[in-house]
């Protein structure tokens, strides 16, 4: 008799720890994980420090939700599988909001939304392909573009360097694969630097990512051809949290929506970008 | 920027933290030698010991831990011990993640190779002792506890000094590798420093110099310990001379 209450009390205080781990946690604080590596979105200050635009614009995002925020920095490849296994709760890494990534993650509303281009060196016969200058608008999937097809003449059996795992990467695999090489590259660097000692003929990326780029290069390396925008790169870059926190998601999705309306990110965004780059 | 200022220990100068990186390699490396002398110890006597099955298990450890890449130990403790441990933990109701830190992953993954090379070491050490001096402690009625004390022992760490030497090298350029984990070693620190200032010449070869320093002053430090462990030993210490 005194065994069986025992076990069944045991058991009950079992289910009850159990219950309290599964319950929704009340968020004190929340871990943010950034590359660390993608200027001005966020960079590694030499005291070791994240600095940039998305360590500033989180410190305000936390402040609004009301929880005290660990910045830590981790490898782009693999941040959404670490994300799901809980080493961290949200990615802040100009991550565009895409339907394929919304199968494994959720988002916050965007805080940003750029176009990307493709750089070459300066003095690369690639230099200014027809569109340089212009801004053309793409939607998923689309095909037929008459700017998209004239850089498909002009990069004919030419190397194309990406940073692995973007939308970026997706969008040239798509539209340049049949008649360029494409090569992949852990960080966005890397790959400048490729392009910098004419290893690879053109790289693809963030347009305001490059602009910071070709500062750090010294004028080696320009755009050539249009800046692509529009919903070809989702609704923007938002934050990415798992999909059972809902809670986290709402909380800085307000928080965000705050730091649009009273002009907060066009602020940092003037600040780190040069340009505004809230979402429309 | 000047290259001075980029590797000094000014606002913008990176040296504070190549510094700090340098202290961390050398603690991750110290932390997987002792781990490794702790295993390494056991597989030895496993080895020696005539038991057959011991046998197996010390010949099987050395063989996989010697012939398996570094890296490969390394991924497998950090990436896959954390979803094997958040994996019991769901077992148990807690519904987080669990994990090594990568201080620890790192140490232990390099502790375990460091151990294997270690074995053999300590195992060279013992049968490089005079079967006599073993037959002459038994026949003056020692015991095997104090035979091992006062005979072995001693001996085995002086025979093992430059062999342990030379895994404490490698294991420090094992060390390396556990950048992937995420560590502000010195090669993860380098690697950050030369992405962020597009200086790549400029901080892998400060990170190597680095590196050079760490590996010859410990050098010293094992030639200075092989010297005075021979102390005794006029014959070994003139063959060194």
């Amino acid at each position: 008799m005194k065994i069986t209450t025992l076990m069944l009390s045991s058991a009950v205080a079992l289910a009850t720890l159990a219950g309290q781990a599964a319950q929704a946690k009340d968020w004190k604080t929340v871990t943010i994980t950034l590359e660390g590596a993608y200027a001005p979105w966020n960079m590694t200050n030499a005291d070791g420090t994240l600095g940039g635009f998305e360590p500033e614009l989180a410190k305000v995002l936390c402040e609004r939700a009301k929880v005290e925020c660990k910045l830590v920095a981790s490898d782009w490849d693999g941040m959404i599988p670490a994300l799901n296994a809980g080493k961290f709760d949200i990615i802040m890494d100009a991550l565009s909001i895409t339907d394929e990534r919304k199968q494994v993650i959720d988002f916050t509303i965007p805080y940003a939304a750029t176009p990307a281009a493709f750089a070459v060196a300066k003095d690369s016969p690639l230099a200014n392909a027809a569109g340089t200058g212009k801004t053309i608008t793409m939607t998923p999937g689309q095909t037929g573009v008459a700017e998209i097809d004239a850089l498909k003449t002009a990069f004919k059996g030419k190397t194309i360097g990406i940073q692995a795992a973007t939308v970026y990467a997706k969008f040239v695999y798509d539209n340049f694969a049949d008649i360029a090489t494409i090569r992949e590259y852990k960080t966005g660097a890397d790959r400048d630097l490729d392009l910098q000692n004419g290893r690879i003929d053109l790289g693809f990326d963030d347009a305001v990512y490059f602009e910071t780029a070709f500062e750090a290069a010294n004028g080696a390396l320009g755009f050539s051809g249009p800046q692509i925008a529009g919903p070809i790169w989702g609704v923007g870059e938002g934050l990415g949290v798992r999909k059972a926190d809902t809670d986290l998601r709402d909380m800085f999705s307000k928080a965000i929506k705050s730091a649009l309306d009273d002009g907060t990110v066009k602020t940092l965004s003037m600040k780190w970008f040069k340009t505004d780059v809230s979402p429309k | 920027m000047s290259t001075l200022q980029l590797l000094g220990f000014g606002s913008t100068g990176w040296g504070a933290l190549l510094l700090v990186a340098t202290l961390l390699t050398l603690a991750v490396t110290a932390t997987a030698l002792a781990i490794g002398a702790v295993l390494g110890t056991m597989v030895a006597a496993a080895k020696l010991s005539g038991n057959r099955l011991l046998w197996v298990l010390g010949h099987a450890y050395t063989t996989v831990f010697r012939g398996v890449p570094e890296l490969l130990i390394i991924y497998l403790i950090y990436f896959g011990g954390s979803s094997a441990l958040t994996s019991i933990g769901k077992a148990f109701g807690y519904e987080g993640f669990l994990g090594l830190p990568p201080f620890a992953a790192g140490a232990f993954a390099v502790g375990i190779i460091s151990g294997a090379y270690q074995a053999e070491v300590y195992r060279g050490a013992y049968l490089a002792i005079a079967k006599g001096e073993l037959e002459a402690a038994s026949a003056i009625g020692m015991s095997a506890r104090l035979r091992f004390r006062r005979i072995v022992m001693p001996q085995v760490l002086r025979l093992a000094i430059p062999g342990l030497g030379n895994v404490w090298q490698l294991s420090l350029k094992d060390s390396a590798l556990i950048s992937v984990t995420g560590l502000a070693e010195l090669m993860r620190t380098s690697q950050v420093a030369a992405g962020s200032t597009r200086q790549y010449f400029l901080f892998f070869i400060a990170g190597g110099c680095l590196y050079l320093i760490l590996t010859s002053l410990s050098d010293q430090v094992f030639n200075r310990a092989e010297r005075r462990a021979n102390r005794s030993m006029p014959s070994a210490a003139m063959g060194k001379a």
